[in-house]
């Protein structure tokens, strides 16, 4: 098996590299020859998911005393359903790209950077230590960064990557602070070892923490959750493959893999951190005018849902949810994708409406995606989602009225967004001239969204068994009758209210938000602009102010006392024995001086 | 007494690095440095090291010389350096001097460095991967086991050399014009 | 050879080294400065060769083979770098390249 997954990491790999290296110019070449790739990797995830069996595979690289760093793989269930929700999903991402990169410039750049987010983010699938976690962790940080700042003549794109970058790099410190804190301790890097170790009384709450902070950067929690929103400003195909499907994700799936390594105090941690921000970034989705922000604030919403179920205890649910929200919430932004292309990139849902004449195929996915993401039952999203609001009902209350506000929040916000975006009359010039998108654009998103959230009986009974997850979903008849617990009600209830209140309330203004026009405050508080401004008051009276004094010290004590002193002192006390400047700009002369500094130093060595 | 082919390589290895040191014209100044290099060459035969001696000739006195002989008629630095001032001249002598009795006293009169003779020759081939031998065979053993990493690196800083060599006389080409 | 001891070897190492040395201080022609780093290079491998056979260990002899390959690359740019000197300031006088005294 381990041949297989040789292939899975190394095309991308090579692809990137042939692109970056040969098709530069030939940005068509490039798209296909990087989605042909695509496609065959997400092959060989399949052939790999339905065959199923473990596979670890290692080799050394290099040996420090006790210490052995390597590169190898661990495959186990959560790794090979991971595996194939990547490929699939990036695979017909990459296919959508060909039309909408259509008429860029830099299309070779761009599927270069693709492939090499791909082999990325498999290497963090596959790797079976953390060190190599680590570095594959970065890569995918460089990748995300590169691809955010695909337009890096554009200020807000180029802001937005740095943000990016150095949001998660905030979180990384944690993280290698853990691997550290991890090999001084157990003196072991390897996922298998650790999880046979066992320690007597547990795994330390600090390691955990500090492992957990790079699930912060990297999935979007809080309190560094704010670059998300802000990389919209990439290539639609990159929010939906990156910060959608499969980056955000990898911060769960990494938890799920160090989940026996976390500490209880962590889990309740964030189990009511992720609650919350589900919570909250569910409301916020409803004041964004932006089609993207507002998908992009229903991820954090979803990322908060799966943090709360690792931190509930169930990371089998959370890498449930995780597959599922891969696929319909790519299938939303490349309907998204597909509504700016065809509005001629407006990307305001208030100049929108009336698209569901003009552009039906992405209407009708995009509304079954949304049903999914509504959790709907039968759709994908219900499987998961209701599993573990149900898991919160049994563990915590205050969490599961968390949850449920998030739900009611989700249903609201996917109702406004249909509202105004399909539902009513085109507001604007571009709406009015919209036109459907070519083949390469609607059928990935017909499959991703219109199947796979149709199908997600299928996805949840057949596909994601075949990983040999521990947990999936109960059989249909089980699920029929569990309609009743409190968990469907609530979800159902919200699902009345929020859906059907959503279409109605905003259809009372044509090209205005109502909530803005009823209660101004609400929706300035919604925006959530304020926690930009907090991190802008950290940065601005405190931060600063502490790197300052720090610069201060530095000043006197090492550029003043340390190098200046001596470095002046000592020429000026040679040059007044030997009467003349020490500094005559001769080789030779600082040949001679470093010449007895030499042997000054081996004297020492030696009398000693 | 050290034996003869010893002292013969040891002396002309030594005149070779003094002419390399003297002499006034580059070009002489290399061919010093190829006799020298040789005769370093020539000391690790005798040290039993065949295949460093022989890899020695090749890349030192083959390649790397003969680029600098390039290099040399290249530039065509040819005009005499002049005459030293009395001052380098007393600090060169000055520095030899010391630094040879330095180096007379640590090795052979401080009595640190133990007197043992080299002994018998080193096997051709041994078990164990670690002993001196006189064959490649052990330099391939080593280098693919034990050095395999520094092995690595050093074939990346083969690649990174030439990447910079490549750079840097592309940009002095675009300065010229 | 079986009449040579350590001390022997040492010592031409040393004097070579010391030679090199002088040269690097004294010489004013760039190109001779740098060969006379490579002898001072090559007198450090000697020593390393004579300590690897006395001890019948062979890595001081596979750190040779390292010292070899990183001279080599170390020659082609040093090299490199004295040619777009050269062509730069017209000369490879090390006297002449005072620039940065003031």
């Amino acid at each position: 098996m381990a041949h297989y997954l040789h292939w899975i990491l190394f095309l991308p790999l090579f692809a990137a590299a042939f692109s970056a290296l040969f098709l530069r110019r030939q940005g068509a070449i490039a798209a296909w020859f990087s989605t042909a790739t695509a496609f065959t990797i997400a092959g060989l995830a399949l052939k790999v998911l339905l065959t199923g069996g473990d596979v670890t595979w290692h080799i050394e690289l290099a040996k420090f005393g006790d210490i052995s760093l390597g590169f190898g793989y661990l495959l186990d269930a959560n790794a090979r359903l991971m595996l194939f929700v990547v490929s699939f999903v990036a695979a017909w991402i990459h296919l959508f790209s060909v039309g909408y990169m259509q008429e860029d410039e830099a299309r070779g750049r761009f599927f270069a950077g693709l492939s090499i987010f791909m082999f990325s983010i498999l290497g963090i699938v596959v790797a079976d230590n953390l060190l190599m976690t680590f570095i594959f962790w970065e890569l995918v940080g460089f990748s995300s960064y590169m691809l955010i700042a695909h337009y890096f003549d554009k200020d807000y794109a180029a802001a937005a990557s740095r943000k990016a970058f150095i949001t998660n790099r905030v979180g990384d410190l944690g993280f290698i602070l853990g691997i550290a804190m991890c090999l001084s301790l157990y003196g072991t890097l390897n996922f298998s070892e650790l999880a046979q170790l066992k320690p007597v009384g547990g795994f330390p709450v600090i390691l955990g923490a500090l492992l957990m902070c790079g699930f912060l950067g990297k999935s979007a929690q809080f309190p560094l959750h704010v670059w998300l929103t802000d990389a919209m400003a990439g290539p639609t195909p990159v929010s939906a493959l990156i910060h959608a499907a499969t980056m955000v994700a990898a911060g769960v799936y990494f938890m799920a893999r160090v989940h026996f390594m976390l500490a209880a105090d962590v889990l309740n941690l964030m189990a009511i951190s992720g609650a919350g921000m589900a919570a909250l970034a569910g409301l916020c989705a409803l004041a964004q005018t932006d089609i993207k922000k507002s998908l992009a604030y229903s991820t954090l919403a979803h990322l908060g849902i799966m943090g709360c179920a690792l931190g509930l205890g169930r990371p089998d649910l959370a890498v449930l949810h995780m597959a599922m929200h891969a696929f319909f919430k790519a299938a939303l932004f490349l309907g998204a994708g597909s509504v700016i292309h065809g509005c001629h990139h407006e990307q305001d849902m208030l100049k929108m409406g009336g698209l569901l004449k003009k552009m039906p195929l992405t209407a009708a996915t995009f509304i079954a995606a949304t049903l999914s993401n509504c959790a709907v039952p039968f759709f994908a999203g219900w499987y998961s989602k209701d599993a573990i609001i149900e898991a919160a009902h049994e563990h915590n209350f205050a969490i599961f009225a968390f949850l449920s506000i998030a739900a009611l929040a989700t249903c609201l916000y996917s109702g406004r967004m249909i509202r105004l975006v399909f539902l009513g009359e085109a507001n604007s010039e571009a709406a009015e001239h919209a036109h459907e998108s070519p083949w390469t654009m609607t059928l990935p998103i017909v499959v991703l969204g219109l199947v796979y959230s149709i199908a997600g009986g299928f996805l949840a009974h057949s596909l994601i068994p075949a990983s040999a997850l521990g947990v999936v979903a109960k059989p249909l008849e089980e699920m029929a009758f569990h309609l009743t617990a409190p968990a469907s009600i609530v979800g159902l209830l919200a699902l009345l209210l929020g859906f059907g209140g959503a279409l109605k309330f905003y259809g009372i203004t044509r090209g205005k938000d109502a909530l803005q026009l009823l209660s101004p405050r609400t929706y300035h508080l919604l925006e959530h602009r304020w926690m930009d401004g907090l991190y802008r008051w950290y940065i601005d009276s405190i931060q600063r102010r502490l790197a300052e004094f720090i610069a201060f010290l530095d000043l006197l004590l090492i550029n003043g006392v340390a190098v200046r002193w001596i470095a002046g002192g000592v020429p000026a006390v040679l040059g007044y024995f030997t009467g003349r400047s020490f500094h005559r700009g001769q080789t030779r002369g600082y040949a001679l001086w470093i010449v007895l500094g030499t042997l000054f130093l081996a004297w020492f060595l030696i009398a000693r | 007494m050290p034996d003869g082919l010893f002292m013969f390589f040891a002396a002309l290895t030594l005149g070779a690095a003094l002419l390399l040191v003297l002499s006034r014209n580059a070009v002489t100044s290399a061919m010093g440095m190829i006799l020298a290099l040789v005769g370093v060459a020539a000391e690790f035969f005798l040290l039993d090291a065949y295949f460093l001696g022989v890899l020695q000739v090749l890349v030192y006195a083959g390649a790397v010389m003969v680029l600098f002989l390039f290099i040399i008629m290249l530039l065509n630095t040819d005009d005499p350096e002049g005459t030293y001032p009395w001052k380098t001249a007393a600090i060169g002598l000055a520095a030899f001097f010391l630094l040879g009795a330095g180096v007379l006293w640590l090795f052979h009169w401080s009595g640190a460095v133990p007197q043992t003779l080299a002994g018998p020759t080193p096997p051709e081939l041994s078990i164990n991967p670690a002993e001196f031998t006189t064959s490649a065979k052990s330099f391939g053993r080593l280098l693919y086991t034990k050095y395999l990493l520094p092995l690595e690196i050093a074939g990346f800083l083969l690649l990174v050399a030439l990447v910079g060599v490549v750079s840097l006389s592309k940009d002095a080409k675009e300065d010229n014009a | 050879m079986e009449n040579t001891s350590l001390a022997h070897h040492l010592i031409l190492a040393g004097l070579l080294f010391v030679l090199g040395l002088t040269g690097v201080l004294v010489r004013r022609n760039l190109l001779v400065v740098y060969m006379c780093l490579e002898l001072m290079l090559a007198a450090a491998t000697l020593a390393l060769v004579a300590f690897s056979r006395f001890n019948r260990t062979m890595d001081g002899a596979v750190l040779v083979f390292f010292v070899i390959t990183v001279a080599a690359a170390e020659v082609a740019v040093g090299l490199a770098l004295i040619v777009a000197l050269f062509r730069r300031r017209g000369t490879v006088q090390s006297d002449a390249l005072n620039t940065l005294r003031d």
